[in-house]
Order: C-alpha cells, then structure tokens, then sequence
C-alpha cells in the first residue's frame, strides 16, 4: 500500500489567495498531535485485553482478589484441571488434516473453474461459493445426526471433515479468483507441449499460486483454531481442541479466574503469532473477498 | 479433430478437478440444508420423525419466545452504525498518515486472531459487577453509576454488543482503509482546491465514493452480528438472563441439543438461513458488476 503523504505536486498549484502553504502546514500540525494521540487511545483500548490476561494469567486467587502480586500457581493448577498438551495436539492435528483437505479440493477446483470450464461449469462454480451463505448453525442439526450415523463423532474425523468443507466454498472462490489472473497461453503452451491439463495444473499453475495457498491456510488456521461450536459438538472428550477444552472449563465455572486467564493465553498464543507472522496474508484474504 | 479430442480432455479434466470440491460441499452443507428444510416439518428427536407438515412454521411463529429471541437479533442491530461509523472515522484519521499508522493498523486488526472463547473470557471479567468496568467507574468519581451489566437482559444483550464492536473494529477499519486506498487523490486535490473544508470533502466527496466498501462491511457485520456470535454467547451469559442474549442462533443450538427438539431446532436453522439469504441478496448486488467485467 502507497504511503504517499504529501502530495509532490503542491508547490505547482496555483496559489490564487494569500499564502496557502504555512497555513495548510500549520493545520497539519495542528491535528497531526491530537490524531496521533486518539490513535494510542484508540490501540490502548484494543489491547487493554491482552493485559489483562497476561496481568492476571501469573497469580494466584488472592492476588487476583487484591490485584497484587505475581505467581505461577496459576499454572500448576491449570496443568492438573486441562490436560493442555494433549488439547494443543489435537487442536493442530485437527486443523492440519481439515487445511490439507481445503487445500487439495480448493486449489484443483478453483483450477478447473478457471481454465478447464466445461458446460454448467459457471453453475457448479457459482453453486459452491453460494454454500458461504450457509450459516454452520442451519445444517447443525442434520449434520449432527448424519455424522453420529455413520459414526464419525468418535474421533476427529466428523470435525475435520466439517472444517473442510465449511472452509471449501471461500477457499474456491479465492483460488479461481486467482487462477483467473494466470494467461491462458501459458496454460495453452503447456498442453502443446505434450503435459495434461492434470499436469500442467500441478507442475506450472500450482507452483505460481503459492501466495493464495499461504492466504487460505492462515484464513483458516485461525478460524479452525478458534472455533468452538462444531468442536463442541463433533470431537468426543478426549479428543478436543484447546479452544473446547477452556470454553468446557469456564462453563463449569468453579475454575478460578486466574487458571481461565492462563488457559486462555495458551491458547491464544499460537492464532496470535500466526496472526503477527502472517497478518499480510489476512488482510489479503479480506480483500480478495470483497472482490478487489 | 486434434481440437476437438483437446476441448473433450479439457473437459474431461475439469470435471474430474472440480469434482471433490463439489462433492465435498453437497455431502457436508447441500444434503444438510435439504435434511433441515425436510426435518423442519416435522416431529423429530435425532432417531425418529413424524411427518407434520408446513403447519410447523405457522405454530412456530406464533410463538411468542420465538419473537422474543428475533427481538434480541433486531436489538442487535442498533449497533451496526457504531461497528461501522467508529473504524470509518478511525480508517479517514488513519488514513491521513498519522504517524505510525501501520502499526496501529496492527493493533486494531489484533482480535481477528483471538478466538471467541478467550474475547468473551476477559469481556466477563471487565463487565462483572466486581469487574473492571465498574473500577475504572469508580476510580473516576462515578461510582454511584456502577451496575451489574451482565444481570439485566438489556444490558447483558449491550455488553455482548459492546464486546461485538469492539472486535469488529479492526476488520471494518481495514475494509475502510482499502476503499481509501483505491480512491483518486486528484478528486480529493480538485475538491481542496475548490475550497471545501477537510469535513466537506470526507461527506461529498470520500463517502459517496466508499459506498460499495461501507455495504460489503454491512453485510458482513450483520452476518457476523446474527451467525459469528455463538462461542461469544455461551462463554459471556450462556444465553441469559432469561432469554436476555439468546439471539436465533444459539436458540438453534438450545432447541435442538438442550431440549432435544431436533425438527423445532432445524426450523429455527431455516429461518435464520432466510434471513442471511436476504442480507447476502445485498451484497451479490455488489459483487456482480466486478464479476461481469472479469469474464
């Protein structure tokens, strides 16, 4: 994105009445402090949280209660209440397995949608992508029902097939968005040359779509790790995400404040250090969805 | 006759690429929405249903703690112009240069990674009555002020959508800073040029030409507003006071897992399903001009 603070072309523009430039830079002056300060409040509010939870995630009951003091107690006691090795393990098995599979089905579809179109190709296409306006909450039930059915809430297989394809249709979407931007020559000239369309999607188009691959697997890392409800509902008790895993703890609501606040820094952690590593990736994503 | 047999292999291709992905979203959403329009009329608890009827719509809008939770959702909306108006002004101030600004765009966007859970987890300690809110009350003189938020249905419902805000701020003030980015600064020059006030040029010239970025930021508040907020609820007031936060989708989950009314529930399902569908209408009329120019 383009800085460009002060336009170049101001000492060119006329200058009809009086002096503009001293009172155009005085002004600037004038609002650039008070801005610059509503801004830190503005941050301050957005990370008075964060605070709060790494303030009150080392201390013990009574120190939370005087709000004085420093401690790890809380930690020991949250390592005997959530077993949060195990709830970390599963979390990130859960979210690879589903991204693998998005991945796989977004990347070759979106492919097919935007170079191999065939007849009711733009139907299919736009009947995938019309599935986001799917709420998870209007197919819960069926979905529920379907699964414990065929006995897939057992284990993280009924989750991480419902993670993959909840997270499929936007998926689709980006990646055919970004296919859609490679020449169809080069697509062209690869199949002249004797490779199969399967071929030349994995050899010449997967390779250069690398930049949208690296958007939908933060998209949905982040999403997939946060998630409670279909965790709640699809993974069996020993087998949860650390997400479920405090929300269960808080709703017992006999865990005391600080072991909440330390659990839910564990489990912050990971999604915030993608966030920082990646947020280039994310903000993308939520531009490529608006079209742009 | 080479042609053809390529357009044949093309084709042959294409369907068998785009074939899991369409099998993976008719198995898992489109065979589950058609199950819940199905269930919806009828009777039904997981293992049998019994056939009713479209009847079930009409019982069910007649009833009055349905309307109750649909008034929560509509409550709800009073604060879309602040979830809206407050990263509009901070995307025009950011967007002005201040110093740092990427860096507070940072910090603004943060929330997107945290999850519901851990948001409502602080939101609960903040607004109890023993919570930070009231100290920070307190500490300013104001003490006689302070109230248990989250044991009035009210004021539980506006400290949900405080706390909602809040998180969307980062997400609306990037959408807001993308628009600015695509506008002509030449446009903004001409109207300074003119003489308008730095005010007049953000209303006449700025907002008009930001209005397809303000509705997709609509759209997506209001889906978030009515389908995002299930951990947030659960975590925060578990639908109460009563039915005081219960909005239509955690009464989804209450009709259908609390009470084991399965078919009530996925009727439930389907109404909110209308409803997105209605708000979703807004946004294909946005995205459909930039997809016509792209094919």
């Amino acid at each position: 994105m383009a800085a460009a603070p002060v336009d170049p072309a101001r000492p060119a523009r006329p200058a009809p009445t009086g002096p503009p430039l001293p009172s155009a830079r005085s002004r600037q002056r004038l609002t650039t402090g008070p801005v610059f300060l509503l801004m830190v409040v503005v941050a301050l509010v957005m990370l008075y949280p964060f605070y709060y939870l790494l303030n009150n995630a080392f201390r013990n009951q009574t120190q939370y209660d005087q709000q004085h003091g420093h401690s790890v107690a809380g930690w020991t006691q949250l390592f005997q209440n959530l077993p949060v090795g195990s709830e970390l393990l599963n979390s990130t098995i859960v979210c690879a397995a589903a991204i693998v599979i998005i991945l796989v089905v977004s990347t070759s579809s979106g492919f097919a949608f935007a170079k191999l179109r065939y007849r009711g190709s733009g139907t299919v296409f736009l009947l995938v992508v019309a599935a986001l306006m799917v709420p998870l909450q209007s197919i819960i039930i069926p979905e529920y029902v379907n699964m414990a059915k065929f006995n897939l809430v057992s284990s993280y297989t009924g989750a991480v097939l419902v993670y993959a394809a909840l997270g499929t249709p936007f998926a689709t979407f980006l990646m055919a968005t970004y296919y859609r931007g490679i020449s169809d020559e080069l697509i062209e000239a690869a199949v002249m040359d004797g490779l199969s369309y399967e071929r030349t999607f994995l050899q010449i188009a997967l390779p250069l779509s690398l930049p949208a691959i690296a958007t939908i697997t933060v998209l949905q890392f982040i999403q997939i790790w946060d998630d409670l409800l279909v965790g709640l509902l699809f993974l069996p008790t020993n087998d949860r995400t650390i997400t479920v895993g405090l929300a269960a703890l808080s709703s017992g609501r006999t865990t005391s404040i600080p072991v909440l606040m330390a659990g839910s820094l564990i489990s912050a952690v990971p999604a915030i250090g993608v966030y920082l590593i990646f947020q280039r990736h994310l903000v993308k994503g939520l531009t490529l969805g608006m079209g742009k | 006759m080479a042609a053809s047999r390529l357009t044949r292999r093309r084709r042959r291709a294409g369907i068998l690429l785009s074939l899991p992905a369409v099998a993976l979203v008719i198995a898992f959403l489109g065979v589950p929405i058609g199950q819940a329009i199905y269930y919806s009329m009828t009777s039904w608890n997981g293992l049998t249903s019994t056939w009713i009827g479209p009847s079930t719509y009409s019982t069910a809008l007649s009833d009055p703690i349905f309307w109750r939770v649909l008034e929560n959702n509509a409550l709800l909306l009073l604060c879309i112009p602040f979830a809206l108006g407050i990263p509009l002004g901070i995307a025009a101030l950011l967007n002005e240069h201040v110093r740092g600004w990427r860096f507070f765009r940072s910090v603004y966007f943060l929330p997107t990674a945290v999850s519901w859970v851990v948001i409502g987890m602080v939101a609960l300690q903040f607004f109890a009555a023993d919570g930070t809110l009231n100290k920070l009350l307190a500490d300013l003189g104001l003490g006689s002020t302070a109230t248990d938020m989250l044991a009035g249905s009210h004021s539980a419902l506006a400290a949900l959508a405080i706390t909602f805000v809040w998180s969307m701020l980062g997400t609306n003030t990037i959408i807001f800073l993308t628009g600015m980015a695509t506008l002509d600064p030449t446009l903004i020059e001409a109207a300074r040029v003119d003489g308008l006030a730095r005010r007049q040029i953000f209303v006449r010239v700025t907002l008009p030409l930001l209005t397809r970025f303000i509705q997709f930021a609509f759209v997506i508040t209001v889906i978030s507003a009515f389908s995002a907020l299930f951990s947030l609820i659960f975590v925060m007031t578990g639908g109460g006071p009563g039915l005081g936060t219960t909005t239509l989708e955690f009464f989804v989950y209450q009709t259908g897992f609390a009470q084991g009314q399965f078919g009530t529930g996925a009727l439930y399902g389907i109404i909110l399903f209308v409803i997105m569908i209605f708000v979703g209408l807004v946004q294909l009329r946005l995205i459909k001009p930039a997809d016509e120019e792209g094919s």
